[in-house]
């Protein structure tokens, strides 16, 4: 024990008190003390931007502010909100956001749902086609909506060739606002939907072989024993693909924006998240898209507010 | 010096007792193993003596230094852990050297000796510039233990360390294990479920359960002379027969046999009438029956073997009443490997008055525990 | 799954079943589905070296006959889109290491200590991951261009660096600004893996000495490799093929600072229309690092997205 001493002899005396020098050293060593700066600088940095920036919004929301100069915060009031509430551009675009949400994450849920079970079982090189499935969540919205408006163009694009071919009269499909939010939506779901099958099959791969080898010893079909067995056990990875799915549709900007170059999306596909950009950066009209987003952020926290809730009870946090 | 004393010692984790009022003094060089069921607060006192879980009250001492206010490095002490938290991306040499890195009076080159050295003693020299993956489960607790020695500890605390190992090494090691800390002479802390562990390893033994501590006492008299109904039922394999009933004058009365009471047993019971009387299973004697002979002893039933499981040494015989057959497990013996006996015979069972001993059915505390020469036994035993 | 059927207990019944229809009808799905995410890829390719005249007359799927071919097209894109490629690559590489390493910090911080109030800070970043943008876009541009005009204010600095322009000033707030918004994503990403480690690993560390920052530096950033290039795969991705924030603090397609996605919705378009085949060849030249980083690893990025769910 001569090699090292480096107890520091509070004292030898087992009754004696310990004095507040060590207890303060104690409390500065303690893990608490020495993990906040791990934790705590990527706190405050994230907590700036994030809800800093939301509490900012907030109150720019309240303000009339509009164009150069400084908001004022004199005079805060629900103003630009009814004005949005009543104003029918707002009503349209969130008509057609509710539409994009619902149409979107649904079909995506149940193509991946299919493309995940396809692939689970009896595939030779299952993998590479899964790489290839998902390849375009690796691609930037831009860039997509560049190889979609070709593929929708109406003279050369592929999908009219296809239709012409069918013997029909060739479609305008981003022209054409009863058809664009329609071609839109499958345009993401081409992107999209090899996500959701990663998380199915994660879902899949995470359900014992056996529950696949009882279900046939007893003679059930392929088709019942997935829809009876596997599929109830993968409600987990349903929602939480839906809630990711949900919150992409309420934001889904990008895309709408690159389609055409500019603010206004093709017609019939402006949704809550264009219309907020364009009134802001476009028209200056800071109060107001402030409002908008707001609301949109309501909205995105109704989503997943539950979803966290449910987490926390689970107790998977 | 690598004494232990814990004094009141407490631990909360919400509204939960972890460990209620602790207080244990541990002699320099002892080899202490704290043993019962899972959740009894062992894990928990164990991970207060090394500074990973902070007391809610009362006070922990390592060779006479108060420690609530030390971080783990400057209590002097090393830990095993049960799955060894080997760092798996460091080689056996670098696992066993990082340990010394924060310690002082130490060159660089002396480190690595001294790591050489420490893997020399465990014979895994020739292991060093392993990954941990490379090797068996055997050879990752010796590095586990070689981590511990190498900064030279008072205390070495040892959180189920061999529970990972198949159960021949586990008996290897256990043996190992001793002559380690013999040889090393540091206080050792040891914790485990396992009751055949904490038999043959401890100097002495303290048993927990729901978070407090039922006896502290050597394996002989943990065995032998257990504190209360937990202690007598968790020590011993099989388990000691136990069975309820009351206080007739001077005769124990079960649901199915009398059992008259001595003298001196009589003494320690005194006026209790709800009591519990327990025999271990080597201790009944079991003899054929000869069906002629209708007279039965004292001490003594008839009873029908149920079960004969053969250990080859011993057979364990499982007893029923013959006037409840559905009770088939009523009481167990153990026999001579030799003593055939077979599935369905009727035997005499005799319950030596002086093995019996005697507990409070309504406290659980034991009020009379077997006779034995304690000085000769133990006297045995130290040697 | 090959079905053994009761009768079929011959090999060559089960030869028969193995490419019975069952099996032959989901093959062909898997090729349709094959067809279906790659024709836009393909057709994309193709037209980017075509010519023209051979874009016009041939079908948009079919590689371009020999006097159709051109590599004009990607030539002329990758002129147009050399600067800001440089662009891109300046923003996403110090973005991606800064969010990666914060979200790493975080996540050991709160992983590896429990104290009382962790799940509410922990909830305040997983719900950080979920936040619409647009919510907070009108304060950044109102920050970076307002309050604090930090491009502005480093411009000279920025200009005396070699190889780098004054203009580019404008990229470190969008640095700045991507990495604050990466770190929850990359924390939770880190989270799951460092919850995954036995607890036991750190606990050792700290019986041997170790400070938490010893810990953090020789046991779990080692360990933590491949979860570094899940991560740092992931996030690449992601602040490479960002456009929001750039079109926010950038703003426009012309700026100089403007990344590879911020010009390219406005290349190969004049009054007469888009050029397709310039188009196409910016498309597939803006995508190429993310489809190598894909290719290379794509199950990395399998799981990052995986994590999230």
């Amino acid at each position: 024990m001569a090699t090292h001493d480096n107890t520091e002899h509070v004292s030898d005396a087992p009754d004696e008190a310990v004095g507040w020098e060590s207890k303060l050293q104690y409390f500065l060593n303690s893990d608490f003390v020495r993990s906040a700066p791990y934790w705590g600088i990527p706190f405050v940095l994230m907590s700036i931007a994030v809800y800093g920036g939301i509490g900012y919004n907030f109150a720019i929301s309240f303000t009339d502010y509009e164009g150069l100069g400084t908001p004022d915060y004199s005079a805060l009031d629900l103003e630009m909100y009814a004005q949005a509430l009543s104003s029918d551009a707002f009503i349209a675009a969130a008509q057609n956001n509710l539409v994009l949400l619902v149409g979107f994450t649904t079909i995506c849920l149940v193509l991946g749902l299919f493309l995940a079970i396809l692939l689970d079982h009896g595939i030779r090189f299952s993998e590479k086609f899964q790489t290839v499935y998902l390849l375009p969540m690796s691609l930037s919205f831009v860039v997509t909506a560049q190889l979609w408006l070709w593929m929708f163009n109406v003279e050369s694009g592929i999908l009219n060739l296809v239709v012409t071919t069918l013997g029909f009269n060739p479609v305008d499909w981003l022209g054409n606002p009863s058809i664009a939010l329609g071609a839109v939506i499958f345009a993401l779901i081409w992107q999209f939907s090899g996500y959701t099958m990663v998380v199915y099959l994660a879902g899949l791969q995470s359900i014992p072989d056996d529950q696949f080898e009882a279900a046939r010893v007893d003679g059930a079909s392929i088709t019942r024993t997935y829809l009876r067995i596997i599929v109830p056990q993968l409600k987990e990875a349903s929602v939480s693909a839906a809630v990711v799915l949900m919150v992409f549709a309420l934001k889904a900007f990008t895309f709408l924006y690159a389609l055409v170059g500019r603010y206004r999306p093709p017609n019939g596909t402006d949704i809550l998240a264009t219309l907020m950009v364009r009134r802001a950066f476009k028209f200056g009209e800071w109060a107001y898209s402030a409002a908008i987003a707001t609301m949109l952020l309501v909205m995105a926290l109704g989503v997943i507010g539950p979803y966290l809730y449910y987490q926390y009870k689970q107790g998977s946090l | 010096m690598g004494q232990i004393q814990l004094t009141d010692l407490m631990k909360r984790f919400g509204d939960t007792v972890a460990v209620d009022d602790l207080s244990l003094d541990i002699a320099d060089e002892e080899f202490l193993v704290l043993v019962g069921p899972s959740g009894c607060g062992k894990s928990t006192t164990l991970r207060m003596l090394a500074g990973l879980e902070t007391p809610t009250s009362g006070d922990i001492y390592i060779g006479g230094d108060h420690m609530n206010y030390r971080v783990p490095q400057n209590r002097d002490i090393a830990m095993v852990f049960q799955d060894y938290a080997l760092y798996p991306h460091m080689t056996v040499r670098q696992n066993i050297r990082f340990g010394l890195e924060e310690e002082e009076g130490y060159t660089s080159a002396e480190r690595d000796e001294r790591a050489v050295e420490v893997a020399e003693t465990l014979g895994i020299s020739d292991l060093l510039d392993r990954k941990p993956d490379e090797l068996s489960g055997g050879q990752q607790q010796r590095v586990a233990l070689g981590r511990a020695i190498v900064r030279d500890p008072e205390v070495f605390l040892m959180d189920e360390p061999l529970s990972n190992l198949d159960a021949k090494l586990r008996a290897e090691m256990r043996t190992e294990l001793q002559n380690l800390q013999d040889q090393l002479a540091v206080t050792t802390v040891y914790v485990t479920h396992n009751q055949t562990e904490a038999m043959t390893m401890a100097d002495r033994i303290a048993v927990m359960d729901d978070g407090e501590l039922q006896q502290v006492a050597s394996p002989f008299e943990c065995y032998h002379e257990p504190n209360n109904l937990f202690v007598a039922e968790f020590i011993g394999e099989p388990m000691i027969n136990l069975v309820r009933g009351t206080r007739s004058e001077t005769t124990f009365v079960g649901e199915h046999f009398s059992y008259p009471l001595d003298e001196d047993v009589m003494e320690s019971v005194g006026d209790r009438d709800d009591l519990v009387l327990g025999v271990r299973p080597e201790d009944i004697v079991v003899a054929d029956t000869d069906p002629d002979d209708a007279a039965i002893g004292d001490h003594e039933l008839r009873m029908d073997v149920t079960v004969v499981e053969p250990h080859g040494d011993q057979n364990v015989l499982h007893l029923s009443h013959p006037d409840q057959p559905s009770d088939d497990d009523a009481l167990q013996a153990v026999t001579g490997g030799m003593h055939l006996v077979t599935r369905g015979d009727r035997v005499t069972v005799r319950i030596p008055p002086d093995t019996i001993h005697v507990f409070d059915a309504e406290t659980g505390t034991a009020v009379h525990n077997r006779r034995h020469d304690q000085e000769a036994d133990l006297t045995e035993l130290e040697q | 799954m090959s079905q053994s059927s009761p009768t079929g207990s011959f090999d060559v019944a089960s030869l028969v079943e193995d490419v019975n229809l069952r099996r032959v009808g989901q093959y062909a799905l898997v090729v349709f589905f094959l067809g279906f995410f790659l024709v836009p890829l393909e057709t994309g390719i193709m037209t980017a070296i075509k010519t023209n005249e051979s874009v016009a007359r041939s079908l948009p799927f079919a590689p371009p006959a020999s006097e159709g071919f051109t590599l004009g097209n990607i030539q002329f894109a990758l002129e147009q889109l050399s600067g800001s490629f440089f662009n891109s690559l300046v923003m996403s590489i110090p973005a991606t290491i800064g969010s990666v390493l914060f979200g790493s910090m975080a996540a050991y911080g709160l992983t590896m200590v429990n104290w009382r109030a962790q799940m509410g800070v922990l909830m305040l970043f997983v719900v950080g991951v979920f936040v619409p943008y647009q919510a907070v876009l009108v304060p950044l541009a109102r920050f970076w261009n307002n309050i604090f005009p930090l491009a502005r204010m480093i411009e000279p600095m920025v200009a005396s660096i070699p190889f780098f322009q004054g203009y580019h000033a404008d990229l470190v707030p969008l640095v700045i600004t991507h990495i604050a918004y990466g770190i929850p994503i990359c924390t939770i990403l880190f989270r799951s893996y460092y919850q995954s480690l036995p607890n036991s690993l750190v606990e050792a560390g700290k019986i041997d000495g170790a400070s938490i920052t010893k810990i953090y530096r020789r046991i779990i950033l080692p360990i933590s490799k491949p979860m570094f290039g899940v991560v740092f795969i992931y996030q690449f991705t992601q602040i490479y093929n960002e456009f929001l924030f750039a079109f926010t603090l950038v703003t426009g397609s012309d700026a100089p600072a403007a990344p590879v996605t911020l010009v390219l919705p406005a290349i190969g378009a004049s009054t007469s229309g888009i050029d397709f085949g310039i188009r196409m060849s910016a498309a597939f030249l803006a995508a190429v690092p993310t489809l190598i980083l894909y290719v290379a690893f794509a199950e990395q990025f399998a799981k990052g997205l995986r994590t999230e769910a």
